[in-house]
């Protein structure tokens, strides 16, 4: 890479929350060293210190937390030594930060103008007009359109992206030679995600800011990092160039992380790495290799001593007994590797869905209390489940699929259209039919944390749904053992409170609590997506298990495709309320017939980045139009790169509504062109192409939004 | 897995409040809260035990300073006053333990009701935005007009006051409860309403009913107060905190220390039933 010195170099930082239960030792001694225009990755999952070493190196972490030993170096002056006064200029001016929330970030009673200036005017005294000219400036740069009429408005105005836009012109202002970014897309949606990426990308290359990304999605640190550091229990374990770190990890823990990540490009029937146990608490001193309770292949030596981080030949560091002298690392014991076999399903329709349509009344009211807009959420959607079949629903937020889901489950009344379970329409149920219909169709959250009764045991969680059936106590209690041993929890666990237990633990009891009642079909809204990457592949290979054990169907809605992939065999794809493309997930994946289909699947970073650097991507500009006034005949076609924007003979998309028709082979299309957008780049199609000739990350279809 | 009786024995019950409301009084302001109110409670429950006289005898010297006969002194028709007090704090006894469970309870049934209906909800909220439009006082002015001043306007009074803050309250936890995930799983999983309510939605609400209810003790003594003072409350010769201390203002040239013990018992019950409320809501809300 470059030999440049070194712009922020730690060593051995050590933060400690004393918190009335006892001191927190949540980052254990971390060294890294970041030269000038580098992207480095600090990757982690929920836990791991990697925030808190961020908030650290500008010594921002707040009581009780106090950063108690180490230096970070900035040009060879210690942070950590200045006082308040001196690191306030560096904060912001040297060294900026982009938080994960863009709208939490942004004071939300001040214009995005004042506060674009009162940053720059924080650090240099240029006068008022001069810096905002600078902040019209910047928004330019960030990619905001009209920039002179947005820069009046308040951050209420602005969508999630268009804030997280704002934040990284704020972080900008000053002209800094680090960002740390901490996970400034995990808010967003897959399509914005990857236009903020792109964006950093761009900053980093046009203006040689060096950036720490701070993330846990091991695609991102794929798509954009040349650097990364993984860190586990308040320390880092492996560090090295994300080439080599992807391609020969040196620790288990980055194998493994690795390893549980759905990918697109994996056969659907190999089953994830589900790392066993959870990461040790950080309360109490570790002893040993803080992994090494999770790793199989730990040995005597590894619950005594605690490995070093070793530096090699080539500037990969690892700390790891297993490798201490350059080994390679074994493979996880393919034991935990059983391959699911594929569940053949049956072609008996379960669940069939027809012209589903929600509509919400939105808006003001008239004088007499009508509503005088209607939101439709869902519309005119039709589906089928197989028994033993799993449908997977991808869409970007606001697309109606967890509408979907409530109106399967019956919590909200469909506006027309029918459901039929096994032939008996259930759309419009009374409260005791919708009971006993509610014994085969079941529902598990996103939220494990607030899915369950906090003032409940999770045996008697458990048990409700038989008692009010009116079980006998001695039934309910086996059957409650039976159901908590098949989701693999000990049974003894029963008399615990949900608060005692992990996000992927709490999610076992939702799932037993479901299966209690004897379900057919599952319906699992974001079922994995508040949960880590390890306990996200727990989850997803015990939801496909039950499947082959127990015939289970399930409908499997998530925002991202490649986790929907791996456990659906059919996917359908909504954008706006509507399916725009559905068949085989192989197929889907691998051909894409849909243009946001394409895009999608572009959008979401995979963690391999031989991947990442050689495909193409198509960075989709603009949002997610509004439900409330969707655009006409095709709803893609404001977004769509092969759509009127592009084309000028292309008026069809929007005069024109494509009908979801059949193309052979269970798949289904609403496009009038469809399968166009893969035939590879047309160089005229290429808008700036300046960008994409600066980026080394491959080839970048930009679509421009027409103002 | 097979049945062979080796099943662990499960607590499948739900461990009722107990352990959380215990924990809600384990801070320093609310044990010394409820030591506090327990004391003041007891002297008045004992009053007619404790005191040295009664509190209608008439002795031989009105406004005696404070001496080893008369504690606090003696009023102006030379009564006892600690016996006075003693038997004033019974009055706030009565206000505390019939009013505001009376006013909690109704307002707790108009909470609910709104739940049920948004037409209810709307009649019952506008109900309540008329009621707390009244302070306390001109409430108690108002309700002293109607049925005649005495013990039973306060009453009336404090449970009137008290209805529309419960009814919000439970109104708003209920309605943020039934938002709840668990809830929609209970619903899902086929647990009739009225469990819903009684088992998930109740149990998570109570704790802010409960923080209500000590802060609400502490209105109904500075409301039986205030009434008494202004001569709406409690009637004399009855007496009450409220009342010697409007009589006491009277001859505060004479008798500058008769002010004095009603006034502290008062100050030292508002206090204290704050601090249990401000320790069970430490306790029970911030988690």
């Amino acid at each position: 890479m470059n030999d440049t010195a070194p712009v922020l170099e730690v060593e051995n930082l050590v933060t400690t929350f004393h918190t009335g239960e006892g001191p927190v030792n949540a980052v254990r001694g971390v060294s890294f060293s970041l030269r000038a225009g580098e992207t480095m990755a600090l990757v982690g999952e929920s836990g791991s210190g990697k925030s808190v070493t961020a908030l650290s190196l500008l010594n921002m972490v707040r009581r009780p937390g106090r950063v108690e030993e180490g230096r970070v170096l900035f040009h060879g002056v210690d942070l950590l030594g200045m006082s308040e006064n001196e690191l306030r200029s560096i904060r912001g001016k040297s060294i900026s930060v982009v938080f994960q929330d863009p709208t939490g970030s942004l004071n939300p009673l001040m214009k995005v103008r004042d506060q674009l200036v009162e940053t720059i005017l924080a650090h240099r005294p240029i006068g008022r007009a001069a810096a905002e000219e600078e902040a019209i400036e910047l928004m330019v740069q960030v990619g905001i359109p009209d920039p002179h009429a947005r820069l009046a408005d308040y951050p209420l105005a602005f969508s999630g992206g268009m804030s997280q836009r704002v934040m990284i012109a704020i972080a900008l202002a000053n002209n800094p030679e680090v960002i740390i970014a901490d996970e400034p897309t995990t808010a967003l949606d897959v399509t914005i995600q990857a236009q903020i990426l792109e964006l950093l990308v761009t900053l980093n290359k046009e203006r040689g800011t060096s950036v720490i990304l701070i993330t846990h999605n091991l695609g991102i640190v794929a798509r954009v990092c040349d650097r990364i550091a993984v860190m586990y229990a308040g320390k880092i374990v492996e560090e090295g160039e994300t080439s080599v770190v992807f391609s020969s990890p040196k620790h288990p823990y980055t194998r493994d992380l690795l390893g549980a990540t759905p990918r697109l490009d994996h056969p659907r029937d190999r089953e994830l790495v589900a790392i066993k146990g959870r990461p040790p608490t950080l309360r109490t001193p570790i002893q040993g290799c803080s992994y090494a309770a999770r790793d199989p292949l730990a040995f005597d030596r590894c619950f005594v001593q605690s490995p070093e981080l070793l530096r090699d030949g080539e500037g990969h560091a690892h700390a790891c007994f297993l490798t201490e002298h350059g080994e390679s690392l074994p493979p996880r014991p393919e034991s935990i590797l059983l391959p699911l076999t594929q569940a053949q399903h049956s072609q008996t329709p379960l669940l069939e869905v027809t012209n589903l349509v929600k509509e919400y009344p939105a808006g003001g009211r008239t004088l007499f209390g009508k509503y005088r807009k209607s939101l439709h959420a869902v519309d005119g959607v039709s589906f089928r489940i197989n028994i033993g079949e799993t449908v997977g629903l991808v869409g970007e937020s606001g697309c109606g699929k967890s509408t979907i889901a409530k109106l399967i489950l019956g919590i909200e009344e469909p506006t027309a259209g029918s459901i039929t379970y096994e032939g008996v329409e259930t759309g419009h149920l009374g409260a005791r039919a919708r009971r006993d219909f509610n014994k085969n169709v079941q529902l598990i959250f996103q939220n494990p944390m607030s899915s369950l009764n906090p003032r409940m045991t999770v045996g008697a969680a458990v048990a409700e749904p038989l008692r009010v059936r009116g079980a006998s106590p001695a039934d309910v209690q086996q059957r409650v053992a039976e159901l908590l041993e098949m989701v693999g929890m000990d049974p003894s666990v029963g008399e615990r409170y949900p608060h005692e237990f992990s996000g992927g633990q709490r999610q076992r009891i939702v799932i037993a609590r479901a299966l209690a009642v004897d379900p057919r079909l599952i319906v699992c809204d974001e079922a994995v997506a508040a949960l880590d990457v390890s306990l996200q592949a727990q989850v997803i290979n015990l939801i496909r298990e039950l499947q082959m054990k127990l015939g289970l169907s399930y409908l499997f809605i998530g925002h991202d495709i490649a986790t929907v992939r791996h456990v659906a065999s059919r996917i359908m794809v909504m954008y706006l309320g509507e399916v725009v493309e559905s068949g085989p997930s192989e197929e889907i994946t691998a051909r894409p017939l849909h243009p946001y289909t394409a895009s999608l699947l572009s959008a979401v970073p995979e963690p391999d980045p031989e991947v990442e650097a050689s495909r193409e991507r198509i960075i989709l500009t603009g949002e997610v139009p509004t439900p409330l006034n969707p655009p006409s005949a095709c709803r893609f076609h404001t977004r769509c790169p092969i759509g009127p924007l592009f084309r000028e003979d292309r008026s069809v998309c929007a005069t024109e509504k494509p009908e979801l028709r059949t193309v052979g082979d269970g798949r289904e299309v609403a496009c009038h062109f469809p399968g166009e957008l893969l035939v590879g780049p047309s160089e005229a199609d290429l808008a700036e192409k300046r960008l994409a000739a600066g980026s080394e990350l491959g080839p970048v279809r930009r679509v421009q939004r027409a103002s | 897995m097979t049945a062979q009786g080796a099943i662990p024995t499960l607590a499948i019950r739900s461990r009722g409040r107990g352990r959380g409301l215990f924990r809600g009084l384990r801070s320093v302001e609310s044990v010394i809260g409820l030591i506090i109110v327990a004391v003041i409670f007891a002297l008045g429950l004992l009053a007619p035990i404790i005191a040295p006289y009664s509190p209608y005898a008439q002795g031989s010297g009105s406004f005696l300073p404070p001496s080893p006969d008369h504690w606090f002194g003696t009023d102006e028709f030379g009564r006892d006053l600690f016996s006075r007090v003693l038997y004033g704090i019974r009055q706030d006894v009565i206000v505390g333990a019939v009013a505001v469970p009376i006013g909690a309870i109704l307002g707790m049934l108009l909470g609910l009701a709104s739940t049920l209906a948004w037409w209810l909800d709307t009649v019952i909220q506008r109900g309540f935005d008329v009621s707390l439009a009244f302070t306390s006082l001109v409430m108690g002015v108002t309700v002293a007009a109607i049925i005649g001043p005495g013990l039973p306007a306060v009453l009336i009074t404090v449970a009137f006051v008290n209805i529309p803050l419960f009814g919000r309250l439970t109104r708003n936890a209920l309605r943020s409860q039934q938002a709840r995930d668990y809830v929609t799983a209970g619903r899902v999983v086929g647990v009739p309403p009225i469990r819903l309510l009684l088992r998930h939605v109740l149990p998570n609400s109570i704790d802010a009913l409960v923080v209500q209810a000590a802060l609400s003790l502490s209105l109904a003594v500075f409301i039986e107060g205030a009434m008494s003072f202004v001569g709406i409350g409690v009637k004399l010769p009855e007496p009450s905190l409220g009342s010697l201390l409007r009589t006491s203002i009277n001859f505060l040239a004479q008798a500058p220390t008769y002010a004095i013990p009603p006034m502290l018992v008062v100050t030292a019950l508002v206090l204290a039933f704050n601090l249990v409320g401000d320790g069970l809501n430490k306790g029970l809300l911030k988690r």
